[in-house]
């Protein structure tokens, strides 16, 4: 029920928001409670970092809840084009003729930008507003003791020399990478998340 | 008589002294390894690593009686209806360059389409910015024209390094936006185009373009005030 109310309050905007449903291992991307698409994922774990030889107890999150991304993987930096000098206008240039598909832009009208986008990654985190972060990945964090030694000797280096510590309880979501992908340009700031943990 | 010793004597005492390093080579390893383990133990013990647990979720604190949950439930979930879109709509899925026509739920054509490239432009008189970005969320189709002009924007002066004409009647292109068009507001439309090869990817300044067969059937099965859903 508290999740109905929830999502009414995101259905209220015409914004695309995302519905995680930790249940059902799916991500909605939504808008207005239409959905318009539908991610599979293959696990849902929250990721904790702690002392390797610590048995603290993993915090879990209340659900359901709306989290909101403060910085997403979504506010990517962008190719910026700009023209060194501008010339008059010239009219005479305005001659349209269809291109081959990578070939340099024609001279006038909509400009087809040959530039290749850059793909996205399949792994990436977002922070959310809540201080807890968002992962997707393509396989959850490995968890057999060798692993995590490993992982904690590279952290504790990483330490030794002065890198940044990662202290976000994190909600992890396993997916696919090419579902990652499609998921990666909502991941920007202000996109609202309703996660679910119940049918 | 022989003098020499029985074969069996010698190499016995040089294997002896050949291997006398070995022991010492033991040694060197095991204080190596202990080394290195101590190494490695002391920075696990700094280091932090990530746990994985499957979520148990804390449930949200609210237990109003059940009463109150039906009335509340009823309420949003009418609340969603309301929200919910009727009739035709568009959605667009800007990952993918695809675009699909709903009728009340059911699919009625899916067409590859081109959608915003991202890019930025800058003008170099003064920096002013554009992002070529196809916006996300809902829209509404405000106005539908056939055999549209497009008025050229400055941005599509600069971006070919050409200053933007100081006579508007310059800036009038009848042939670039394709027989249709459906303008969804801020200057974006959903068009024909001139770059067939071009669609299903992205390249375009934000606008949304279609094959020329795609774009009349969307352009005559959408009513002004439809929804348009691009995400």
């Amino acid at each position: 029920m508290a999740a109905l109310e929830l999502e009414a309050q995101l259905a209220k905007t015409p914004a695309i928001y995302l519905v995680v449903d930790t249940v059902r291992q799916v991500v909605d991307i939504k808008a207005r409670a239409l959905v318009l698409d539908r991610l599979a994922l293959h696990g849902v774990e929250v990721v904790v970092y702690r002392p390797f030889f610590s048995s603290r107890e993993v915090p879990m999150p209340s659900l359901p809840a709306i989290w909101t991304i403060e910085a997403g993987p979504g506010d990517t930096d962008r190719e910026i084009v700009a023209p060194k000098e501008l010339r008059p206008y010239s009219s005479g240039e305005e001659e349209e003729e269809e291109p081959p598909a990578t070939v340099a832009p024609p001279q006038a009208g909509p400009t087809p930008t040959p530039t290749p986008v850059p793909e996205p990654p399949v792994r990436y985190r977002a922070h959310l507003e809540n201080g807890w972060d968002l992962w997707v990945v393509d396989a959850l964090p490995a968890q057999d003791l060798p692993s995590r030694f490993a992982e904690a000797v590279r952290d504790g280096w990483r330490r030794l020399r002065g890198e940044d510590h990662r202290t976000r309880p994190a909600l992890a979501l396993a997916m696919a990478g090419d579902d990652a992908r499609r998921l990666h340009h909502l991941m920007r700031t202000g996109t609202k998340i309703l996660v679910l943990a119940t049918p | 008589m022989s003098l020499e010793l029985p074969p069996a004597m010698a190499p016995p005492q040089k294997v002896a002294r050949s291997r006398s390093w070995v022991p010492v080579l033991l040694v060197v390893l095991a204080a190596l390894l202990l080394l290195v383990a101590g190494t490695a133990l002391v920075l696990a013990r700094f280091g932090e690593v990530a746990f994985a647990a499957p979520l148990r979720p804390a449930p949200a604190a609210d237990a109003p009686g059940a009463a109150t949950l039906e009335k509340r439930a009823a309420a949003a979930q009418h609340a969603l209806e309301r929200w919910r879109p009727r009739g035709v709509y568009i959605v667009v899925d800007t990952y993918r360059n695809r675009l699909r026509l709903y009728r009340d739920g059911e699919l009625l054509r899916t067409a590859p389409c081109s959608t915003g490239t991202g890019i930025v432009l800058r003008d170099p008189r003064n920096g002013r910015q554009w992002v070529f970005d196809t916006p996300l969320g809902e829209r509404l189709v405000e106005r539908k024209v056939k055999n549209p002009v497009w008025a050229k924007p400055d941005w599509a002066f600069i971006e070919e390094g050409m200053l933007p004409p100081t006579d508007p009647n310059e800036r009038f292109d009848p042939n670039s936006l394709g027989d249709y068009a459906l303008y969804i507001g801020d200057g974006y439309i959903i068009h024909g185009t001139l770059f067939k090869t071009l669609l299903g990817r992205r390249v375009t300044h934000g606008c949304i373009r279609l094959g020329d067969e795609d774009l009349e059937f969307v352009y005559r099965r959408t009513p002004i005030g439809s929804r348009v859903y691009l995400y």
